[in-house]
Order: structure tokens, then C-alpha cells, then sequence
């Protein structure tokens, strides 16, 4: 007697929870490119609230279930995990994809300084970062090509291949002054980019000197690196008279080529040259006093 | 002794920094973690070209934490306007749109975070970037106005791209990735 109205009641419960679709479930495909439509299978009958999760995209609308979904590109333009959802009352059933992102359409290309000294090792660093046409990052390696075109020189390339979507390398500055100009490609896409290599320290800094009474005026001569490049104007170099009065400091700029500066006089001095970290020869003048 | 020691300079830590706790677990990692904030342990071990500074290490992991705690609660309460503090381009819009997308659609999201084991990978010579692999341990649930229409307790990688601003990092790029990705 017991068991009987236990399963009267149990077939009573049964009869009072909604009835539910059979086997709600979603299949999408295993794979899915980014921007690409793709539909999702439904079973089960009647309608159900669909819903489509991604990390930007968030999606909600009403399906027929048994019928396959159609999901557009533009809601699958990112990639990365996405959940689709169908819930039938508070039945809810859910399956996850992966959004793969799709072919090389755009580089981020960083190329660091924008300034280089010429002759200098493994100046330049340049950094490639792989997006598609939405901006997601192309996980799987791709191959880049870079092609390096230094000033008076002949152009060569290297080639690097990204590994979670970033490729990267480090090269040497070439011994002329110039626009240094490199470009990355990937696929049918390709990114220019400019480096000015500039003069590097001075080298062989000489100084001569012009003595008129109380007054000598210094001049340099041209300025250049040890690779025979001007140093550009602006350059400041400092000249430095001792004489019995003490120190006595000048900081000139480079103009045209050479700097220039005067001191007056106090007896016996001498007098030197610096640019940057280089110095130069002295000069030793005997002034009246 | 040694955890012993380190647990003292973590405690020290821990009073300077009052409720921001930034402490360093060994010499390359670091680990930001707070009453509010989810916790996010770095390892820079395999970080190439550039090797990361201590101070860069702490501020990185710090400003990960933050952004995911803003995340978190953007996502929860729709508002966007809790992104600007540690998100920039690519991330910043992206979450922007998913927002926009839940409140037309009346969901919204809650994170339950447990921890992020982030390993920084490339950073840039000159220091502009830096890529970060992130295996998050989160709780999702998606609501429907009061329903929960999906919930899921499992690890979620990401790829994250950072970049130093004026006063702190920002996370420029935070895209889901496959469990096999990495």
C-alpha cells in the first residue's frame, strides 16, 4: 500500500515539471574561422532561446530547434572560446568552439630607435605582431620576411617566424648615414618602416687655434665618425681653457661641419676638445698678460 | 628558514603597501594578491629578449590583478566605464562591445576568480610591450535577468599583451585562447 502511493505521487511529480524537449543539444563544429558564418545543429523540437557567448560578442534570439542555426561572421569576428547556449524554460544545454582567427591582414611592426648610430652591433630592434583583418592575434607560427635596405648598401632580408603571434630580432646598424629602410611582410601584407642612421661619436676630434692679442679663437676641424660620416649640426662640443685664472668652460654646436669658440687670454693656456665621450688633442698658447 | 625569511619580507611588504600586498616569491616572480583583488602569480623565468626588472615585474603583476578585478565587476554590473582604469585599445574595446551586447540583451556575467598562473614571454627590447600566457582558474556564470543560463568551474588561457603608460601598465590585448594553445 505504501509503495503504491509512492509511485503515485513520484508519477504525479513527473507530470508536474514542464515537459521538456528531447535531448535538447547543441553540435557546433569542431572549427570555426573567424568572420566566417557557420551554422550550429539543434535537436529537440519545438523553440528555445538561443545564446552565443564569446569574449566581445554576446548574442540572444529565439531558435527552432531540430533546425540548424545560423550563426553570421560578424558575430564570430574574434577568436578564442565561444559557448552556445539553447535553454528551453530553465533547461539549458551548452557547447563550446573555438574561433580560430584567420589569415595574416594586418602587422603591428615596431622598429626601435627611430635614431641609430651607424657601426653599432644589434642597434635596431625590430618586433612583428601578426593580426588578421580583426584583430586577433594569429597564434599558429607564420612565417615573416624582412627586407633590410641600408643606406649605400646592398638590401638583404632575413625571415623569422612568429611564435604566438610575435617575431622578433635584433640587427647591427650599417656604417653610412642614411634612411635605413625595413620592411616586414607576412602573407600579401607588408608594413615599411624607417630608421635614420646617424653619425656615431666623433672620431680623430683635432682643434686649431688663432691667436689675436687678448683673444685666441679655437675652431675644429669637420667633425666626423670614425666611418667618415659629418656629425650632424647641433652636435654640441665643449672646449676647455686652463690658464691662471682657473677653468673656463665653452659649449658650442657643430655648424656646417665644425664648432667654433673664443676665450680671452690670461698668460700661458691650454686648451682642449670634447665631443661626447671623445677627446681631442690640446691645444698650449702663450697669451700676454 | 628560508620561506620563513620570505614570509617576513612579504609581512613587511604588506605593511608598506597597506592593502595592495605585492610580494615577491622568488627571483624572477611575483605575485600580487589583496583582499579584493584576484590573485595573479608571475613567472618571468623564460621572458626573452629583455629581462624584466623587479619594480616592472611587481607593477605588471599589480596592474593584471586590477584589470581582471575591473572585468570582473564591469562585466557583472554592465558598466563599461570601469575599464578605463587598466585596459586600453583592442581589450578595452572589445570588452566595451561585449557589454553594450549584454545590456541589449539582458545578461550579465559573473566571474568567481581563484587565481591566474600568468608566465611573461616576450618583452621588447625597448620596453614598449610585453606578452603574457595566462591560465586563469575562474568560475562563470551567465545570467538571463535572475536565471543562470550557463556556468562553467574550469581553466581559461589567455594571451595578453601589455603596455607601459605614463604611471602603469595596461592590458592592450586579453584574447581567449584554445587549453591547447599553450
Amino acid at each position: 500500500m505504501r509503495r503504491t502511493s509512492l509511485t503515485i505521487s513520484g508519477l504525479l511529480l513527473l507530470l508536474t515539471v514542464p515537459a521538456l524537449p528531447q535531448s535538447l543539444r547543441l553540435q557546433p563544429p569542431a572549427k570555426v574561422t573567424a568572420g566566417e558564418s557557420f551554422t550550429i545543429a539543434s535537436s529537440g523540437s519545438g523553440t528555445a532561446t538561443f545564446y552565443l557567448l564569446g569574449s566581445s560578442h554576446v548574442a540572444k534570439r529565439t531558435i527552432h530547434l531540430g533546425e540548424d542555426v545560423l550563426v553570421p561572421g560578424s558575430e564570430v569576428s574574434d577568436s578564442g572560446l565561444y559557448q552556445a547556449v539553447a535553454c528551453v524554460a530553465s533547461d539549458c544545454s551548452a557547447a563550446r568552439f573555438v574561433v580560430a582567427p584567420s589569415s595574416p591582414a594586418r602587422l603591428g611592426f615596431l622598429v626601435h630607435p627611430s635614431r641609430a648610430p651607424v657601426s653599432t652591433s644589434n642597434v635596431i630592434n625590430a618586433t612583428v605582431l601578426v593580426f588578421d583583418q580583426f584583430n586577433n592575434t594569429l597564434l599558429a607560427p607564420t612565417d615573416v620576411d624582412l627586407r633590410f635596405s641600408p643606406p649605400g648598401a646592398a638590401s638583404y632580408d632575413r625571415n623569422a617566424a612568429t611564435h604566438r603571434g610575435i617575431a622578433w630580432l635584433e640587427i647591427g646598424s650599417t656604417p653610412k648615414q642614411g634612411q635605413f629602410q625595413i620592411v616586414a611582410s607576412a602573407g600579401s601584407v607588408t608594413e615599411p618602416r624607417i630608421v635614420q642612421q646617424v653619425a656615431s661619436e666623433a672620431c680623430g676630434l683635432r682643434l686649431n687655434g688663432t691667436h689675436n692679442g687678448r683673444f685666441v679663437r679655437v675652431q675644429t676641424e669637420p667633425v666626423r665618425d670614425c666611418s667618415g660620416n659629418p656629425l650632424s649640426d647641433g652636435t654640441i662640443v665643449t672646449f676647455t681653457k686652463i690658464d691662471s685664472e682657473g677653468r673656463s668652460t665653452v659649449d658650442a654646436p657643430i655648424k656646417k661641419g665644425v664648432a667654433t669658440a673664443q676665450f680671452e687670454l690670461s698668460g700661458q693656456a691650454r686648451i682642449s676638445v670634447a665631443c661626447g665621450v671623445v677627446l681631442g688633442n690640446e691645444l698650449s698658447i702663450g697669451g700676454r698678460p | 628558514m628560508k620561506s620563513k625569511l620570505h614570509l617576513m619580507e612579504c609581512f613587511q611588504t604588506l605593511l608598506l603597501l597597506g592593502a595592495t600586498i605585492l610580494c615577491f616569491s622568488h627571483h624572477s616572480g611575483s605575485a600580487a594578491n589583496a583582499a579584493s583583488l584576484p590573485r595573479v602569480v608571475l613567472d618571468a623565468d623564460s621572458i626573452a629578449p629583455r629581462p624584466i626588472e623587479q619594480q616592472t615585474g611587481e607593477t605588471v603583476t599589480h596592474a593584471y590583478a586590477q584589470a581582471w578585478q575591473d572585468l570582473a565587476d564591469s562585466l557583472d554590473s554592465n558598466n563599461s566605464d570601469l575599464l578605463s582604469e587598466y585596459f586600453i585599445g583592442e581589450a578595452k574595446q572589445r570588452l566595451a562591445r561585449r557589454i553594450s551586447d549584454q545590456q541589449k540583451t539582458g545578461l550579465r556575467t559573473r566571474y568567481t576568480d581563484h587565481g591566474h598562473k600568468v608566465r611573461a614571454v616576450f618583452y621588447s627590447r625597448d620596453g614598449g610591450e610585453m606578452q603574457l600566457e595566462d591560465e586563469a582558474q575562474l568560475e562563470v556564470q551567465v545570467f538571463d535577468g535572475q536565471r543562470v543560463i550557463y556556468s562553467d568551474s574550469a581553466a581559461h588561457k589567455y594571451l595578453v599583451l601589455m603596455t607601459p603608460g605614463a604611471d602603469r601598465w595596461y592590458v592592450r590585448s586579453l584574447e581567449s585562447a584554445p587549453n591547447n594553445a599553450f
